[in-house]
C-alpha cells in the first residue's frame, strides 16, 4: 500500500536559511551550467543531476530510491563566487543599513530607547496589532542620530538604488574649494558683503596665514576642523555629497557584527534569522520535479524557465570565478558581480521596476520564482485555494416542472463519468455485480473496481462478465451515479450560501441539467443559456452532511431576511391567481385533473350543484387541499383584499405573489416555520404544479392586441399630451418673461425643469390611467401585474399609453450639440419634444428622434447595470477577505483564527434569523406547533406525559423516504 | 462642551472591577487583550477609565432586551 495517510502540521516556523543549511540539505553541489550529455543522460554535478530527483517515470532516485510520483525531489547547492543581495529583502536590508552603526553595528538607539521599543513590541504582539508600525519608528528615531552612541563614529546617509544597489552618502571637501573660498573673499558690493582679506581670514579662523595662502592657492587641502571655521568665516559651504557604493560583501560584514538583542528590537528572532543570510553566499537550486524538462514532438528537449535561469547563474559564476583568478582589473570584476546580480535577482523574481525582464530566446519575459507564486493564476490563488477538481460536471441548464425542487436532472452521459464509490457487503454484493456487469457503457454500470489487496481495475466492456462474477464482500466498486444519489450543484456567481445547494440525482436523456424553476430565484439562473456546475460527493461525511444541511428544502428560508427565498415564480403565480380570484367553479374531471400530479387523490365534499345537477368544486377548495389542515392564517394579500384561512381552507382572498410567491410568500413562510422544511417543499411543490394545471386549463396568452387601446382612447391620450404640451410651452414663456419664481432653495432653471419634469410626467400618469380604463381585469398583461407574476402597470402605460419622459442621470436629456440635443432642433429649445419626451407609446411606435433618446436613455442602465456588478463583486469579495476566519464557536461567541473576540454572542442575541418570525404581525404560534405534534404522535394522555420533551426530529433522509412518512407509514430499515 | 456619555443613543459605559473581570476572562477563556478594544480618547468612556482597563457595555438590544459587551481600554 501507498504511503498516503494524511499527517498533522504540528507548528510552521518562518525564517531565513543559514548558507550551511543550504549545503547540508543539498544533495549535490551544482557546477557545471550544461544539463544533459550527447547520450542524451544528465551530467554529473549538472542542473539535471540525477540525484535532484526523478521525472522519467520507471527511473530509481540516486538519493531516495523513490520512483517517480512518490519522490519529492532534493534540494542542490551553487556556491557563489561572490555575496548577492537577496531581492526579497532589499526594503529590511535598507532599513538595517541605516539603522545600525557603520562602525560598530550596534543598533543607533540608547539602551533606554532600545528598551522601550522592545516593551512596545511586545504590546503590539499581545495585541496582535502590526508590528511593522513599532519597528519602523524605531529605525526613524534610529537614523536621527548623526553619532553612534556607543562608539561615536559619525554615521552617514544611506541612499538605496532600486532593486538591489545601497551607497553611502557622506559630505565632503569639495575639489573647487580654492575658488569658492577666493569668489567668497572677493565680496559683493550689492549685497553689501565687505572683502576679506586672508590676514582677516587667518585671524577669524585662527589658522597660520601661511597655511591660508596655501589653501587659497589649492596646495593645501584644509583638514575638516578648518574647513568648518572657514565656512563660518565666510558663510559658505565648501562641501560636495560623495558616494561610497556598498558592495554585498561590505554589507554582510556590516550584518554579521549586530548583536542579536539588537536585531530582537527590530522583530527579528536571532535564533531563526541572521540578517547577513540575507545577502546569499550559496544558492539553493530547486530540484528537478520543480523545474521538470519536457520532450518536444520532434524529440527536442525543452527545458522549464526556472533551469534557464540557472544555467545563466552557473556560467557568469563561472565566469567570475576564472577572470578573479586570473587577476582582472577591478571594473571588469564589479561588472561581473553586478552580472550575477542581476541573474540572482531575476531567478527570484522577474517583475521587478527598474530592472529589464529576463528574457526567453522567443522575446516572452521568463517565468521564474515570485511569479510562480503571485497573482490570481499563482500558486495560492490559482493553485491552492481554486483547484480544479475530478467529480464535477458543467453544461447548460433547463426547466423540468415535473421535477421536485430536491431534485435535479443529471444527463445519463454524466452519470455514467461520475461515479460513487460503493464498499461491497453481502448485502449489497448483488448490486455491485449488477452494476460491474452493466460495464462502463451501460447504465448504470461502473467504472473501477478495486480489490481487497488494494489493486484498481478498470471495467470495460470486454471484462465486465468475469469481473462481474468476481465481485465479493470487500471490494470496492466505483459505480454510476444513478436516481437518489446527492450532488452539489452550483451557478456562479456564488454570492450567498443558497448558490450552492444538494440535489437528488435523477438520470435523464439528452444533455442539460434539469431543474424545477422553483429553484431559479435562489441561484438566480434563468434558462437563456445559463450552465451549472454539479460535483458528486465522495464519501459517507458529505453525503450525510450535504442531505441534512445542503438540501434545497433546507435552504428554503433566507438568512438574509429570514423568509422564504424559495416559492412560486411567473407562471405558478398568474395560475394561482386565475385559480383563486374569481373563485371558479369545476367539476369533477376538472377539479381531478388540477389536482393529477400532487399527492391528492381524492377530491372533498363539492361546493355544491350547479344548475345542471351536477357536484362542482370552487378554486378555493382545490388550493384548500394543499394546506396543511389546521393551518390557521388572516393577512392583506397582494390584491389588496383580505386573505383568510381557517383550519386548512381558503375562506377568502386571491393566491398570487404575497401569498405563495418567492421572497416571502406569507404561506409558504408560515408552512416552513410551522410544519416544518418538508412539509414547505410538498406544499411548494404541489403550488407550482397545480398551478401549471390552472394556468393550461384557462389558457394564457398574450399578443400586440392586449396592449392596443381603441381610437377614442387614443384621441383622449393625444388630447392629454397635447394639454400637457401646452402647459410646458406656458412655463417656458412665463420662464422667459422672467415672470416664473423660483422654488425654495433652487434657481430659476432648475424651477422650470422641474416643473416641466412634472407636468410631463402628469401627462404620462394620465395617459397611463386612461389605457388603463380600456382593459379588462381578464387583460393577461393586467393579470400579471395585479398577481405580481411579472411587469407593473408601468410596463403597460408605456406600451398602450405613452412611453414618457427618458432621463440621463434624472435630467432631461441635454447632452449632444451646442445648446439643443439634435440639430432638428432650433438652440436653446426648451421644449418637452427637443429634451426627450416620447409622446408615443411602444405599441404605436416611436419616431426616429423618439427612438434616439429613447435608446440613450436606455443605454444609462446598461451601463448602470454594469457598472454596478463590478463594484458589487469587488465589494464581496473585500468583505469575504475581512470576514472569512469569522466563526461562531460552541460557546456562542464570534471569534477570529486567533481567538480574538468579536462578539460576545452571535449578532447580538444569539439567534439565527431563519428561527425566528419575520415580522410582528406573523408570531409563530409555537404552542399550536407543540400541541398539534403531541396530539398526533399519541392517542392517550399517559403515554404522551410518559414522552414528554425527548423526542428529537427525524433527520429527512429522501425525496421518497419523506413521502412515505408523511403518507404515516413508518420507512422500515433495512436492518 | 457636550457631555456624549449623556446622550440617549450612547449605551452605559463602566470600568469593570477586577474581581468581575476575573469572571469574564474565566467564562470566555481568554487574555483580557483577546478582548475587542476601545480607544482610551473615546468620547463614551467614563473619566475614570485608564489604560489597560476593561470597559463593561450594556446597551439595549431589540431581540435581547440587553446585550453586554467588554472592551480593552488601548491608546
Amino acid at each position: 500500500m501507498q504511503d498516503t495517510t494524511p499527517k498533522d502540521i504540528g507548528s510552521l516556523s518562518f525564517g531565513l536559511m543559514e548558507p550551511e543549511e543550504y549545503r547540508e540539505m543539498s544533495a549535490t553541489k551544482i557546477i557545471t551550467a550544461d544539463t544533459y550529455d550527447d547520450d542524451g543522460f544528465p551530467i554529473d554535478m549538472g542542473l539535471m543531476d540525477p540525484r535532484l530527483g526523478v521525472i522519467d517515470p520507471g527511473l530509481e532516485c540516486k538519493t531516495c530510491g523513490k520512483h517517480s510520483g512518490s519522490c519529492n525531489g532534493h534540494f542542490g547547492h551553487i556556491e557563489l563566487a561572490a555575496p548577492v543581495i537577496h531581492v526579497g529583502f532589499t526594503k529590511l536590508i535598507r532599513r538595517l543599513l541605516r539603522g545600525t552603526c557603520r562602525e560598530c553595528s550596534k543598533l543607533l538607539l540608547t539602551e533606554d530607547e532600545r528598551d522601550e521599543f522592545r516593551d512596545q513590541l511586545t504590546e503590539s504582539r499581545k495585541l496582535s496589532r502590526d508590528l511593522n508600525d513599532v519597528t519602523k519608528a524605531a529605525i526613524r528615531q534610529a537614523r536621527k542620530k548623526d553619532r553612534c552612541p556607543f562608539c561615536g563614529e559619525i554615521q552617514y546617509d544611506i541612499d538605496h538604488e532600486k532593486p538591489t544597489t545601497y551607497y553611502e552618502v557622506q559630505q565632503v571637501l569639495t575639489s573647487e574649494y580654492s575658488q569658492r573660498i577666493a569668489g567668497a573673499m572677493q565680496g559683493d558690493e550689492e549685497e553689501g558683503v565687505e572683502r576679506t582679506t586672508p590676514d582677516e581670514l587667518a585671524e577669524q579662523t585662527e589658522i597660520e596665514l601661511t597655511r591660508v595662502n596655501e589653501i587659497l592657492s589649492g596646495s593645501f587641502r584644509p583638514r575638516e576642523s578648518q574647513r568648518k571655521a572657514i565656512e563660518k568665516a565666510l558663510d559658505i559651504d565648501l562641501t560636495e555629497e560623495d558616494t561610497n557604493k556598498l558592495m554585498p560583501s561590505d554589507i554582510r560584514d556590516w550584518f554579521e557584527n549586530i548583536p542579536d538583542e539588537d536585531i530582537e528590537v527590530l522583530g527579528i528572532n536571532p535564533e531563526r534569522s541572521r540578517p547577513e543570510w540575507m545577502i546569499l553566499t550559496v544558492l539553493p537550486v530547486p530540484p528537478v520535479t520543480a523545474r521538470p524538462s519536457i520532450t518536444l514532438d520532434n524529440g527536442q528537449r525543452s527545458e522549464d524557465d526556472l533551469t534557464h535561469k540557472l544555467v545563466d547563474i552557473i556560467r557568469i559564476n563561472q565566469r567570475f570565478m576564472e577572470n578573479r583568478e586570473a587577476g582582472a582589473p577591478q571594473l571588469i570584476i564589479e561588472d561581473l558581480w553586478e552580472l550575477l546580480q542581476y541573474h540572482v535577482t531575476t531567478f527570484m523574481d522577474n517583475e521587478i521596476s527598474g530592472t529589464p525582464p529576463a528574457r526567453h530566446r522567443s522575446g516572452r519575459p521568463l517565468k521564474t520564482l515570485s511569479q510562480r507564486l503571485k497573482g490570481k493564476e499563482g500558486r495560492f490563488r490559482g493553485s491552492l485555494s481554486g483547484k480544479r477538481v475530478n467529480f464535477s460536471a458543467r453544461t447548460v441548464i433547463s426547466p423540468d416542472p415535473t421535477l421536485s425542487m430536491n431534485e435535479v436532472g443529471v444527463p445519463d452521459r454524466v452519470a455514467k463519468e461520475m461515479t460513487q464509490t460503493m464498499n461491497v457487503t453481502e448485502r449489497n454484493v448483488a448490486d455491485a455485480r449488477r452494476f460491474v456487469s452493466n460495464g462502463p457503457e451501460g447504465h448504470p454500470g461502473a467504472n473501477y473496481v478495486r480489490r481487497p489487496d488494494g489493486r484498481r481495475l478498470k471495467v470495460t466492456e470486454k471484462n465486465c462478465e468475469q469481473l462481474a462474477e468476481k465481485i465479493e464482500a470487500g471490494w470496492e466498486v466505483n459505480r454510476h451515479l444513478i436516481d437518489g444519489d446527492i450532488v452539489i450543484f452550483n451557478r456562479q456567481p456564488s454570492l450567498h450560501r443558497m448558490s450552492i445547494m444538494a440535489h437528488e440525482v435523477v438520470v435523464m436523456p439528452y444533455k442539460t441539467f434539469r431543474l424545477n424553476t422553483v429553484v431559479c430565484p435562489p441561484y438566480n439562473a434563468d434558462f437563456d443559456g445559463d450552465e451549472m456546475n454539479m460535483h458528486a460527493l465522495q464519501n459517507e461525511e458529505a453525503r450525510a452532511e450535504a442531505r441534512v444541511l445542503m438540501r434545497v428544502q433546507e435552504q428554503m428560508l433566507s438568512p438574509r431576511f429570514g423568509e422564504n427565498i424559495i416559492g412560486a415564480i411567473q407562471d405558478h403565480i398568474s395560475g394561482m391567481y386565475l385559480l383563486t380570484h374569481d373563485n371558479p367553479r369545476f367539476n369533477e374531471t376538472q377539479a381531478l385533473d388540477l389536482l393529477r400530479a400532487t399527492r391528492i387523490d381524492e377530491l372533498p365534499d363539492p361546493s355544491g350543484v350547479d344548475d345542471e345537477g351536477e357536484p362542482f368544486w370552487t378554486g378555493y377548495d382545490v388550493f384548500s387541499e394543499l394546506l396543511p389542515d389546521d393551518l390557521n392564517l388572516e393577512f392583506t394579500g397582494t390584491v389588496g383584499d383580505e386573505v383568510v384561512v381557517e383550519d386548512g381552507q381558503l375562506l377568502k382572498g386571491t393566491i398570487a405573489e404575497d401569498e405563495v410567491g418567492e421572497f416571502g410568500g406569507e404561506i409558504v413562510d408560515t408552512i416552513t416555520k410551522v410544519y416544518g422544511n418538508t412539509r414547505a417543499r410538498i406544499f411548494v411543490n404541489e403550488v407550482s404544479t397545480l398551478a401549471m394545471r390552472a394556468i393550461m386549463h384557462f389558457g394564457f396568452s398574450i399578443g400586440i392586441d392586449d396592449e392596443t387601446i381603441p381610437g377614442e382612447a387614443q384621441a383622449r391620450i393625444d388630447e392629454t399630451i397635447a394639454d400637457a404640451n401646452d402647459r410646458v410651452e406656458e412655463l417656458i414663456e412665463a420662464y422667459e418673461n422672467n415672470e416664473l419664481e423660483s422654488l425654495p432653495g433652487r434657481t430659476i432653471d432648475e424651477t422650470l425643469e422641474m416643473k416641466i419634469m412634472q407636468s410631463l410626467s402628469r401627462a404620462r400618469d394620465n395617459a397611463g390611467n386612461i389605457a388603463d380604463e380600456h382593459f379588462q381585469d381578464d387583460n393577461p398583461a393586467v393579470v400579471m401585474a395585479n398577481s405580481g407574476a411579472r411587469g407593473s402597470m408601468l410596463n403597460l402605460t408605456q406600451m398602450a399609453g405613452a412611453v414618457g419622459q427618458q432621463a440621463v442621470r434624472g435630467e432631461r436629456i441635454n447632452r449632444g450639440y451646442e445648446d439643443r440635443t439634435l440639430s432638428h432642433y432650433e438652440p436653446n429649445d426648451l421644449s418637452a419634444e427637443a429634451h426627450g419626451f416620447v409622446e408615443n407609446s411602444y405599441t404605436s411606435g416611436l419616431t426616429p428622434r423618439e427612438f434616439f433618446f429613447h435608446a440613450m436613455g436606455g443605454r444609462e442602465g446598461l451601463v448602470d447595470t454594469a457598472v454596478r456588478t463590478s463594484k458589487s463583486g469587488y465589494l464581496q469579495r473585500r468583505l469575504i477577505n475581512a470576514l472569512h476566519e469569522l466563526e461562531t464557536q460552541y460557546d456562542g461567541t464570534v471569534r477570529d483564527s486567533s481567538d480574538t473576540i468579536i462578539q460576545f454572542e452571535f449578532g447580538e442575541d444569539g439567534t439565527s434569523p431563519v428561527k425566528v418570525s419575520s415580522d410582528d404581525d406573523n408570531d409563530i404560534d409555537v404552542d399550536q406547533i407543540a400541541s398539534r405534534v403531541l396530539d398526533s404522535e399519541f392517542d392517550s394522555e399517559t403515554e404522551r406525559d410518559e414522552f414528554l420533551g425527548t423526542r428529537p426530529e427525524p433527520t429527512n433522509l429522501s425525496e421518497h423516504a419523506d413521502d412515505r412518512l408523511t403518507d404515516g407509514t413508518e420507512v422500515s430499515s433495512d436492518d | 462642551m457636550v457631555d456624549v456619555s449623556q446622550h440617549e443613543l450612547v449605551p452605559e459605559h463602566t470600568v469593570l472591577e477586577e474581581e468581575a473581570l476575573e469572571e469574564v476572562l474565566e467564562e470566555y477563556d481568554i487574555d483580557r487583550t483577546d478582548l475587542p478594544k476601545i480607544k482610551r480618547t473615546d468620547a463614551a468612556l467614563p473619566d475614570d477609565a485608564e489604560l489597560g482597563d476593561v470597559i463593561k457595555i450594556v446597551r439595549d438590544s431589540r431581540t435581547t432586551d440587553q446585550s453586554v459587551v467588554y472592551r480593552y481600554v488601548v491608546e
